[in-house]
């Protein structure tokens, strides 16, 4: 996309410039679909646009938005991380048995934050180590990245599994809840988290050096390795920097359910994630954060909107993911044609 | 001869077969019996049949996940239809039944990979989302125990009793002659058809399969029927011996058929694997369960074992891999050529 900008005639018009931002027909596309649902939805549900939905969807989809950034580093670097949703709820069993074990009873309010602190720590060096492990199998050993996360996988929700013996874990301090439960400007915190995440990955891959050798990467191997790009340390490197966004989204679970479970979210984060990258036009050395970004409040909106319309219809809460589903058809079908369209691609 | 016999990954594979079996005897003797050969083969039929739909979408050089759903989606409508209907018979209309739904789901996937150029991963991804959700919104939402009955003695259809010492009476379920016709068809296909050799040629170079004349949109609206028609016999299978139908059946095992698959030699970027070998692989996927139980090791570190034999197990062949690349057949540089 940037030498297309460069070739582009001095006269920059309105698609140059949206090009050189890295927002494409998809940013479009999914940003019509966006508005279209949450029309819809606001005209038939009067209580769609209430700021206590607004405000509980700002609760939760963060964690899957930040997990689904991290998923998408790795694709872009011709990759996938099965692992990331295992990364967060380790980083949350091993902060959260710390908290619980250390803490002394009635202890100062100091003390407590010091040690929230230490738990903080423990979450980003578990985020740094996996994504170092996941990076050496993929990198390094040469494993196909589907097998090697999935090994890592079992591998860390068995960690999880065999510290807590199967238990979730509780009885953190008040002060664990913060960031899961206050606002800024009116705007839950977690969701800041989600917007300052995808504004970094969004300079990182389409700003800087690292994220052109990351799509140099994904596109050809062979291609990066004769143009002198180190392949295995850029897959390290996403591997590291998608392990800690993985450690992120596990913060974020661990303050707004107030405790650490070995497989919150084991049966459906993953697969979301990945179904996010689609929806969002990921392909092995393309993307945008942003895309990724409208990708999930879309889900969020269809989710929410739908079980409001169903609300008294059995198995209502399942209607959201035949209708993902149908979405998703839905976009695959079009991106086939807009591809169609063009030369390349 | 001999030294190619060796040098396949199914040999490997099957020699990781041996050896695990022979530790685990070592740590608990009763490992050795009739009764746990009898029960891990019927705890891999139903996986070995899907693994062999699985297969050829494999060697076609994609890979899906969407099987699962449509085990679930055709095995549980059909088992609500026929309960609504009063059906009182065996399981024979409920194969009919489901496999003509699985023929349909695999028909839709396939026709929409063939019709729109989709990636076959991404397809698969909608369609596993959408089955399940179809299942549970518009079928239902619960799994069913009242069975009709002819099928209440499918539970204990053996073709073989034997005496057991340890545990008594035990027999050899009837699914495993499934997978045995199952794996012969689908061997034949692989090997003596135009088809297969197809599907072999489109993994191995899309492009040059292509230009040799082979139809990849006619072979990709055959393979997923193939794969939806598996699906629902395993299904049906599953069902009818756990004596419930359940509408998120298999849900979230997707990744333990692909393993198998994987393990089993067949290589993720298409063109190579065998029949022989996911069958072998999926044996392995269930020795690793069966050896946790029996090693005695702590059930809450389980799945940690389990995630350390995957990792060092698919580093294994990594390094081979990268060993022989050094020496210059490889993979990359053929692709290469190929730009």
């Amino acid at each position: 996309m940037s030498e297309k900008a460069l070739e582009s005639k001095p006269k920059a018009d309105l698609a140059d410039f949206l090009e050189s931002l890295g927002i494409s027909g998809q940013t479009l596309l999914l940003l019509g679909i966006l508005t279209v649902l949450i029309a819809f939805f606001a005209i038939t549900e009067d209580r769609f646009l209430t700021s206590s939905s607004l405000s509980s969807m700002g609760f939760q989809l963060p964690e899957l938005g930040v997990l689904s950034l991290a998923m998408m580093v790795t694709i872009i670097v011709g990759g996938v991380n099965l692992s990331i949703n295992a990364t967060s709820n380790l980083g949350a069993v091993l902060a959260g048995l710390m908290m619980t074990r250390l803490i002394p009873e009635g202890a100062a309010e100091g003390q407590i934050l010091l040690y929230i602190g230490l738990a903080l720590l423990i979450f980003l060096t578990i985020g740094v180590l996996t994504g170092i492990l996941n990076g050496l199998l993929v990198g390094h050993i040469g494993i196909p990245p589907i097998l090697a996360t999935l090994g890592t996988l079992s591998l860390f929700q068995g960690i999880s599994t065999g510290l807590t013996k199967g238990q979730t874990v509780t009885g953190f301090p008040e002060q664990v809840q913060f960031l899961g439960s206050e606002r800024f400007l009116f705007i839950p915190l977690p969701f800041w988290i989600f917007v300052i995440a995808t504004v970094v990955t969004y300079i990182l891959l389409n700003h800087t050096a690292f994220g052109f050798k990351m799509r140099m990467t994904g596109t050809s191997p062979a291609a990066a390795n004769f143009s002198g790009i180190n392949n295995n340390s850029i897959i390290m490197r996403t591997y590291v920097y998608s392990g800690l966004l993985a450690a992120i989204a596990g913060m974020i679970v661990m303050s707004r359910t107030a405790s650490a479970a070995y497989e919150y979210g084991s049966k459906t984060y993953v697969l979301l994630t990945i179904l996010i990258a689609v929806l969002a036009g990921l392909r092995q050395g393309f993307g945008n954060a942003l895309n990724i970004f409208l990708a999930v409040l879309i889900l969020q909106v269809l989710s929410t909107g739908s079980f409001m319309a169903l609300r008294g219809v059995r198995g209502s809460t399942f209607f959201k993911d035949f209708s993902w589903g149908l979405l998703l058809v839905a976009i695959l079908i079009i991106n086939y044609h807009v591809r169609g369209r063009r030369t390349h691609g | 001869m001999l030294k190619s016999i060796i040098k396949r990954n199914e040999f490997i594979t099957f020699l990781t077969i041996v050896v695990l079996s022979a530790v685990i005897g070592i740590i608990n003797p009763t490992f050795f019996s009739v009764s746990t050969l009898f029960n891990v083969l019927r705890a891999s039929n139903v996986y070995a049949i899907m693994a062999f739909g699985l297969l050829l979408v494999v060697i076609l050089g994609g890979v899906d996940i969407s099987f699962v759903a449509i085990s679930a989606v055709s095995s549980y409508s059909t088992h609500m239809l026929l309960l609504s209907l009063g059906y009182e018979g065996g399981i024979l209309l409920y194969f009919i039944i489901a496999g003509v739904i699985g023929i349909a789901a695999g028909l839709l996937s396939g026709f929409l990979i063939a019709q729109f150029d989709l990636p076959i991963f991404d397809l698969s991804l909608a369609m596993v989302t959408l089955w399940y959700g179809f299942d549970l919104f518009f079928i239902g939402a619960t799994a069913n125990f009242d069975l009709p009955e002819g099928m209440v003695g499918y539970y204990g259809a053996h073709i073989l009793q034997v005496q057991d010492p340890v545990v008594g009476q035990t027999g050899l379920h009837i699914s495993v002659l499934y997978v045995l016709v199952v794996g012969v068809l689908v061997w034949l296909l692989l090997r003596y058809t135009t088809i297969g050799r197809g599907i072999y040629a489109i993994g191995g170079n899309r492009e040059v399969a292509i230009r040799s004349g082979y139809n990849v949109k006619a072979i990709t609206m055959i393979v997923f029927p193939i794969l939806g028609l598996l699906a629902s016999i395993a299904g049906v299978t599953q069902g009818g011996y756990q004596r419930n139908f359940n509408p998120v059946l298999f849900i979230g095992q997707h990744l333990d058929v692909l393993a198998a698959v994987i393990l089993g030699g067949a290589a993720i970027t298409g063109g190579r694997g065998t029949v022989i070998g996911a069958y072998l692989g999926v044996i392995l996927v269930q020795l690793i369960n069966r050896a946790l139980i029996l090693t005695g090791i702590p059930v809450e570190w389980q799945q940690f074992t389990v995630g350390v034999i995957l990792v060092v197990f698919t580093a294994v062949p990594a390094i081979r891999a990268r060993r022989r690349k050094r020496i210059g057949h490889t993979e990359e540089s053929e692709k290469f050529q190929e730009i």
